[in-house]
């Protein structure tokens, strides 16, 4: 099995990592442990990309709005009084309700179209939320809460503390949900009928109407639990920026996100989890290589712009240059 | 080509009746093009009387409409023809205006704080040829990597692209002046919006030409081979590399001149002007068109870079609106979406698909909604009895 040993490499890497930046003054570790921090991020959203490449073949560019609009309901309904967790249900049923609407009028009718139509028509339907977004609740920021508050009664960070980075409550819920709903989904593909199902429809619809499947009943799934992971994803990232804009997600999440999923291979979940890791370090360490960098007695300081995007770049245009098929896929 | 469409040999001693002499293409007598070119004077007279009257306001509206056109053409030429998706043309556009903008004001020294208010025209000459050539580049580069990457991986790269260049590239504080902005002061020759847009629409009859008589020539039918089958084309001994470049290299050649056009409409250059929402909705305004169909593309276009000031004119629509208090330009984004979703959904051919009919008409056919078009003559029964012995030759004509 490659996972395990991917898994131990990367470990391996970040902690030689941190031990070597252990001795060096402004040294890379906040932005390493920053790194490893936004990658479970980055991965939940590459499982929402992941679960929809699995069950359709297609790029799902609206994954990130998904999110935003999650975030929007949350907050429609903190607004309105009601308590966080009711909220936040409300927010992913809402989201959830959305998405199987969405499949029904435009992915439904585009069964038997060429992928690429497809992706234009997930763009159409991002660029469309983005557009009811600004319509409905304008361009100017709101800010989100987090599930538990972001500091303490005393008033100090709360959270722990490690490498010299405070990591708040809610980037700890983020780890835990995103390894719950990992585990939860790897399961669902390898050991129930349903996950088989869906696999089955991705690899050959035809066969599989004749061996007695849905296929729309499969694409209504697949789209509902896509929507319903990309709410929980926004619903978990929105309050670590604090600010809900428009086209948060996916300015912010969307391309990162993606990048993860290929890294991983596009069907892997493992991979989704690796590539998530890979880009969220690979990407703070590079914001901090890029700001300065100090080796022994030198220090250079090189402000190169938006160096953030410039390495997710970077890497994208690498690993599919080098290896298409990804880390962990199975096919390309 | 597929192997099937070649004829196989005709056996002679089954041929009982000598084949008919099939009229191949059906053509408008002599009142049929008189009336023809009546109606194609008459567009153009109207039209042009029209566009020579026009308030300077509406000019710039013309103007950028006509932008998107060249920006929509761009995009068919990667779209329609290579089968591609670029999800990172306003990296392209942006690049090429700030080019454009740059070369004006920092090389032919043209600054507008020391009082330059006119741009010299052979700074403008080169400063346009610069962006052309710099969309060229771009796009060639990003023809390289679409050499190994396809479909939707290849629509992921554009779009990171996309992003890296308008945070890094955008962000250069000598070539975009940070969020100031650059000037692109226009020459004399042009400083009103009404000379500027019939400059434009000039750029957009070159860009109009050039894209026939590439796709009607030997490189556009190659490039269409690759985009249906790279493996059987290049069996038919074409270039595969070479086409795929020459491609994205006119597309990024259309970008480079929308880019300088883009700059010297507003006369500044601001790198919030390119978001990728913009390329998102360029590329839906070419599927709304229809896919590689160039009059279809052009009104689809223009469709979507007028629609806010259209929404304008309908008073009740306008004032309800007003009352609401948004802006116009704000249902773009919502009306753009849903319009390709329609389109994609109920008629994937486009507006070019609705007004074929009208087109083929003018173009010398008959009018008629068959979707052959009628530009061939269909063979009557006695026709197809007779040559039953060679039945492929007829399918193929």
């Amino acid at each position: 099995m490659r996972t395990p040993v991917v898994t131990f490499i990367l470990a391996a890497l970040i902690g030689l990592g941190l031990l070597f930046g252990a001795g060096v003054e402004n040294g890379p570790n906040p932005f390493i442990t920053l790194g490893v921090m936004n990658g479970f991020v980055y991965g939940l959203v590459a499982l929402g990309l992941v679960l929809v490449y699995k069950g359709t073949r297609v790029f799902n560019f609206a994954q990130g709005e998904f999110g935003t609009l999650g975030a929007y309901f949350l907050f429609f309904f903190l607004t309105k009084g009601l308590p966080y967790w009711l909220g936040i249900v409300l927010a992913v049923a809402g989201t959830l309700v959305i998405g199987l609407g969405l499949e029904r009028v435009v992915i439904r009718p585009l069964i038997e179209a060429p992928r690429i139509n497809v992706l234009v028509a997930t763009i159409a339907i991002a660029l469309a939320l983005i557009g009811i977004e600004i319509l409905i609740a304008r361009i100017e920021p709101r800010s989100l809460d987090s599930i538990l508050p972001a500091l303490d009664a005393a008033g100090d960070p709360a959270g722990i503390t490690i490498f010299g980075l405070t990591i708040e409550p809610q980037r700890l819920i983020a780890l835990g949900v995103f390894g719950g709903l990992g585990g939860l989904l790897a399961w669902f593909f390898s050991r129930t009928d349903l996950g088989l199902a869906v696999l089955a429809t991705s690899q050959d619809s035809f066969a599989t109407k004749v061996v007695g499947i849905g296929v729309p009943r499969m694409s209504r799934f697949i789209w509902g639990l896509s929507a319903a992971l990309g709410a929980i994803a926004g619903i978990l990232y929105v309050p670590l920026t604090g600010t809900l804009t428009p086209a948060v997600m996916t300015v912010n999440i969307l391309i990162p996100a993606f990048t993860a999923a290929v890294i991983g291979g596009m069907t892997s979940l493992p991979g989704a989890f690796i590539g998530g890791t890979i880009i969220g370090v690979v990407q703070s360490v590079g914001g901090w290589a890029g700001g300065h960098f100090t080796l022994g007695e030198q220090t250079w300081n090189l402000i190169i712009p938006g160096v953030e995007q410039a390495m997710i770049f970077v890497v994208l245009l690498l690993v599919l240059l080098a290896r298409p098929q990804g880390l962990l896929g199975k096919e390309a | 080509m597929t192997a099937t469409d070649i004829a196989p040999p005709v056996d002679e001693s089954t041929v009982v009746l000598p084949a008919v002499k099939e009229p191949t293409r059906w053509r408008p007598n002599t009142r049929g093009w008189a009336i023809r070119i009546a109606v194609i004077a008459a567009l153009v007279i109207v039209l042009g009387v029209r566009l020579a009257t026009l308030g300077g306001l509406w000019a710039d509206h013309i103007s950028q409409a006509v932008i998107f056109a060249i920006i929509g053409l761009s995009l068919n030429v990667i779209l329609g023809y290579t089968g591609q998706v670029s999800l990172g043309h306003h990296a392209f556009v942006g690049l090429a205006a700030f080019v454009a903008a740059h070369h004006i004001t920092e090389r032919a020294g043209c600054l507008p704080e020391e009082g330059c208010q006119y741009a010299p025209m052979g700074g403008f000459a080169v400063a346009v040829g610069l962006a052309i050539l710099s969309g060229i580049i771009a796009s060639g580069l990003l023809g390289i990597v679409a050499l190994r990457i396809k479909g939707l991986y290849l629509a992921l790269i554009t779009l990171t692209y996309g992003f890296f260049a308008v945070n890094s590239i955008f962000e250069i504080p000598s070539l975009t002046r940070g969020g100031a902005g650059m000037p692109a002061p226009r020459p004399k020759l042009l400083i009103t919006d009404h000379r500027f847009m019939v400059f434009c629409l000039a750029a957009l009859a070159v860009c109009l030409f050039i894209d026939w008589r590439f796709l009607a020539s030997r490189i556009g039918r190659a490039v269409l081979a690759v985009k249906n089958s790279e493996a059987v084309a290049a069996s038919y001994a074409v270039n595969v590399t070479a086409y795929k470049l020459m491609a994205f290299m006119l597309s990024g050649a259309f970008a480079g001149l929308a880019g300088a056009l883009f700059a010297y409409r507003r006369q500044i250059v601001v790198s919030n002007d390119f978001r990728f929402e913009s390329a998102l909705l360029w590329v839906l305004m070419v599927v709304v068109g229809g896919l590689g169909k160039r009059t279809g593309v052009v009104i689809g276009s223009m469709f979507f870079a007028l629609f806010p000031y259209l929404i304008d004119l309908v008073t009740p629509l306008s004032d309800f609106l007003a009352n609401l208090d948004r802006d116009p330009e704000e249902f773009t984004l919502v009306i753009g979406p849903a319009l390709a979703l329609i389109t994609m959904i109920i008629s994937p051919g486009g507006i070019a698909e609705q007004i074929r009919p009208i087109t083929n008409w003018l173009a010398g056919n008959r009018f008629t909604m068959h979707p052959d078009g009628g530009s061939h003559h269909k063979p009557s029964l006695l026709a197809k009895l007779r040559n039953r012995s060679a039945p492929a030759a007829e399918e193929s004509s």
